[in-house]
């Protein structure tokens, strides 16, 4: 986007001032989204945006602008602007800029923009008749389909060039169920990055909305879950936002470096149940959280987090990781140029143990089985998280006996990751938005199914005693 | 810039019926004090324009950050291909406009002019009154989030409107830590308009006694209680309960509060009203389709007045836009509100919990996005607070959750408080007490 003799003027120009590092970092994205109800296209909206972040840092300083005027002037103004507020003498000037080689891990095969767009509505068409033929309950369906081609380049003071492109795809179906007694809706949202190929070969759109269909009718006929203390069987899946919340937050640098995580200085410590191992892997070939570099140039890491209970590795970005001693690893990311990057997940799971999910649940007496997790959020100074269950069933004497509605699972990410008393063997990942303070950016959650003892469940249906 | 007549002249060129250009430019200005140091500066400015247009009596959209000579050529044939695609029946509307506009300035120049070394002295004022308070404090975040943001909205009607807000918002979170080695976090945010507005000293008190009084907290018994949301809770309540007032949600059969309009859908002692004129941060005279904006009752005491409609959904009733026409992620026009009051009563929040006698006191509830399902009306939220015996305060909660129907609780508000709390997206509400909330804890 800009030449390397530009990249050089306006690195120095940021340099001025006694910076000790200057980044560039430019972006261009395609971004494509169609939205369908009831079979019918509300629209088709382009969106096309470029610009450029710029960011300084001093020892434990850091300054961050953004434009979109990309021209050699605007950069240098910019530059200008944000060097500013450093006063030193200048420490380096970069002379030469070289191109990092990395792989090319993530592109698509069918890229969207090739796919006929006719085509691709036809398909959405196809599966809202689905969803809404499952049952006469069936009252709305609507569908989202999004994606997006992403240019990246970013130059900095060390000298070097890096590039990655991004293609991610995503389809999120919404079905609401209606009766006399009320109204109930459930989404189904799959992606990757990946190109249309995913939704010809991996992912069935009809199978998805039709699965949306049932849980929202499910939901009608589900009793409100009763509260209290109890036994939680965490489904496969987006069942891992639990780690997320619970733990993966306060694992970022971004607390951890400023003695604002629950989490600090605990590394070599326990702080799971030994059959919790659970890794943060940015190189998985073509997953949704993942990059063949991240949003600082680091080349994407398999970080284990967690090994066998042991707190093994932080998810570090160079800035924060100066408070800490440590390198980045591959965990700096940003929703876009207008935000400034810092430590983030990529795909977080937990990893596969021994037991089946049929023993797990046939060896529970009680308990809540969470089979789909909605969103979540977590306070990363006391870890205390909170997450809704979209889907659940009350399990009685080892059998799954009825579905329940409206519970919410709360906790503090300290015990409930000590609490876990079985690890499944049918580790899965689920694709999510995961929001903080560079922005919302796409994270694969995952895990096999998981119990947890002696977990906080909210409801309105009655106390457990 | 960018020329918007090469645009229009292009969709003219190209045989679009109509065409309308929505160009915000917005800049802004931040940074934030780690232990009373700066630890981040952040200056920025962008712009988009997006896009929409009328091909074949069908609506497209296009949206650009890039600003060149492909601009309109980008613009203008997308629009193009995507109506061709659209197969709604809704009609493709861009507005010629209203007769009388409320043109307001709430553009504060005092703000704008203040030098970034006077805020940053003042967050370091803020910074020192912050951690005087107790010793218990061990770390502070202070964040000065200033933002100027631009709209113009023209169309090929000869439609030109445009309005400019700028503030500020001060955010600051404090982690506390006990003799025991409890840790607490609390936070707090103010809005500004002008920096003398910015009591340090108040702002810091708030702070610090939010934070250490949460010390000694933990769960409640699991029970049905009164309960007393604070404004910014009830905030939380009040804005996916008005999310069923869109007529949008009401034609397509996904809102409880349809066929509902003149009849009681909550308690009498609530009155609700959107004030967009109202001069502050959310002031907007024109909706984000051209249409003026005006202040409106949205249900008094407890009866529904009126749904909000935006100029497609007014067009299906053939009826009026009510000036609603917001856009929600994209460019796509939906339903949207902005400032919304709820009418003060008469108790004071001790008052409330007096009234009470016992129940609980929720501050704040979070999880909104997956604990809230503002079409069912169920929520299961997680909340912090405090016990109320004897009609007082008593012992802080903590990893409680809080449960129930919209629906059924805002039918059970049994009253209204006098303060008024603002809360970051333009909500003005008091607290409330609510006859019965499900409460989960031990």
């Amino acid at each position: 986007m800009i030449t390397k003799s530009t990249a050089i003027e306006v690195l120095n120009e940021a340099l001025a001032t006694g910076a000790d590092f200057a980044e560039i970092y430019l972006e261009e994205d395609d971004q494509t989204t169609i939205r369908m109800d009831n079979g019918k296209v509300e629209s088709c909206d382009d969106k096309l945006t470029r610009g450029a972040g710029i960011r300084l840092l001093k020892d434990l300083r850091s300054v961050y602008g953004y434009t979109n005027n990309i021209t050699r002037a605007g950069l240098l103004r910019l530059a200008k602007d944000l060097s500013a507020s450093f006063d030193g003498k200048r420490l380096l000037t970069v002379d030469s800029i070289t191109k990092v080689r990395q792989g090319k891990k993530h592109l698509p095969k069918i890229k969207y923009s090739e796919f006929p767009r006719e085509e691709l509505i036809g398909m959405l068409k196809s599966s809202s008749d689905a969803c809404l033929a499952y049952d006469k309950k069936i009252v709305r369906c609507e569908i989202s389909f999004a994606y997006n081609y992403k240019t990246v380049e970013i130059f900095n003071s060390t000298g070097k060039q890096f590039g990655d492109v991004h293609s991610r795809g995503r389809y999120i179906v919404t079905a609401t169920a209606r009766d006399e007694k009320g109204i109930e809706t459930f989404h189904s949202r799959p992606g990757a990055q990946k190109g249309m190929e995913f939704f010809l070969e991996e992912v069935d759109m009809n199978e998805e909305a039709k699965n949306a269909a049932k849980s929202a009718i499910t939901l009608l006929g589900a009793k409100e879950c009763p509260s209290g203390k109890m036994t939680v069987i965490i489904g496969n899946g987006f069942g891992g936002v639990i780690f997320h919340e619970a733990c993966g937050h306060s694992l970022e640098a971004s607390s951890v470096s400023k003695g604002l995580s629950v989490f600090s200085g605990k590394k070599g410590e326990k702080i799971a149940s030994d059959i919790v191992s659970a890794v943060d892997d940015g190189t998985i070939e073509g997953a949704w959280g993942s990059g063949n570099i991240d949003d600082e140039g680091n080349p994407t890491a398999r970080n284990m987090l967690i090994t066998n209970g042991v707190l093994t590795s932080y998810l570090v970005d160079s800035f924060n990781g100066r408070r800490m001693n440590e390198p980045g690893n591959g965990a700096c990311r940003r929703e876009s140029y207008k935000y400034e990057p810092t430590s983030r997940m990529s795909n977080t799971f937990i990893l596969n143990g021994k037991s089946t999910p049929e023993e797990i649940i046939a060896n529970t007496e009680y308990g809540l089985y969470a089979k789909d997790m909605g969103g979540g959020s977590v306070n990363p100074a006391t870890g205390e998280f909170n997450f809704a269950v979209n889907e659940g069933y009350i399990v009685e004497n080892g059998k799954i006996s009825y579905p329940v509605k409206g519970a919410t699972l709360i906790g503090s990410g300290k015990e409930v990751l000590l609490n876990i008393d079985m690890v499944g063997n049918d580790l899965l990942r689920a694709q999510g938005m995961c929001g903080a303070a560079s922005g919302s950016i796409p994270a694969d959650v995952g895990e096999p199914t998981i119990r947890v003892q002696n977990m906080t469940v909210g409801g309105r249906g009655g106390t457990v005693k | 810039m960018i020329s918007y007549k090469k645009i229009f002249d292009k969709a003219a060129q190209e045989g679009l019926e109509a065409l309308e250009l929505y160009v915000s430019e917005n800049s802004n200005f931040s940074f934030s004090l780690f232990r009373g140091e700066l630890d981040s500066y952040s200056i920025s400015d962008s712009a988009s324009v997006e896009a929409r247009g009328i091909s074949d009596g069908k609506i497209g959209y296009a949206t650009s950050e890039k600003f060149d000579s492909t601009t309109p050529e980008y613009l203008v044939s997308h629009i193009k291909q995507n109506a061709a695609l659209t197969s709604s029946d809704d009609p493709g509307l861009i507005f010629r406009g209203s007769e009388k506009y409320r043109r307001k300035n709430v553009f504060s120049k005092k703000l704008h002019e203040a030098g970034p070394d006077e805020k940053i002295r003042l967050m370091k004022d803020f910074y020192s009154a912050v951690t005087k308070k107790s010793e218990k404090i061990q770390e502070v975040e202070i964040s000065y989030e200033e933002s100027e943001e631009a709209v113009t909205l023209t169309n090929s009607y000869g439609l030109k409107l445009s309005s400019k807000v700028n503030y500020a918002v001060v955010f600051a979170q404090a982690v506390a830590t006990d003799e025991t080695g409890e840790t607490k976090s609390g936070m707090v945010f103010r809005i500004l308009s002008d920096l003398a507005d910015f009591d340090a000293e108040e702002t810091a008190s708030k702070l610090v006694d939010d934070t250490i009084r949460q010390f000694g907290s933990g769960p409640c018994d699991s029970g049905k209680y009164k309960c007393v949301f604070a404004g910014n809770a009830f905030a939380s309540l009040l804005a996916p309960f008005l999310r069923n007032l869109s007529s949008d949600e009401v034609q397509k059969n996904s809102s409880l509060l349809a066929g509902k309009l003149g009849e009681k859908v909550t308690s009498s002692r609530l009155t609700v009203f959107e004030k967009p004129l109202e001069k502050n941060m959310s002031f907007r005279y024109f909706d984000d389709e051209g249409v003026a904006t005006s202040n409106k009752t949205l249900i008094r005491n407890g009866v529904l007045q009126t749904y909000l409609y935006n100029l497609t959904t007014a067009a299906k009733e053939n009826r009026e836009s009510t000036g609603n026409g917001y856009k929600a992620g994209g460019s796509a026009i939906g339903v949207g509100l902005r400032n919304v009051f709820v009418k003060p009563g008469s108790l004071s929040e001790e008052g409330l919990f007096e009234k009470a006698g016992s129940g609980v006191y929720i501050t704040s509830v979070s999880g909104l996005h997956a604990g809230m399902n503002a079409q069912s009306g169920n929520f299961s939220l997680i909340a912090q607070g405090f016990m109320i015996r004897d009609g007082k305060l008593a012992e802080p909660l903590s990893l409680i959750t809080a449960a129930g129907n919209l629906f059924d609780m805002f039918n059970q508000i049994t009253a209204v408080g006098n303060n008024v709390e603002v809360r970051m997206n333009g909500f003005y509400t008091p607290s409330v007490l609510v006859k019965k909330i499900s409460i989960s804890g031990k």
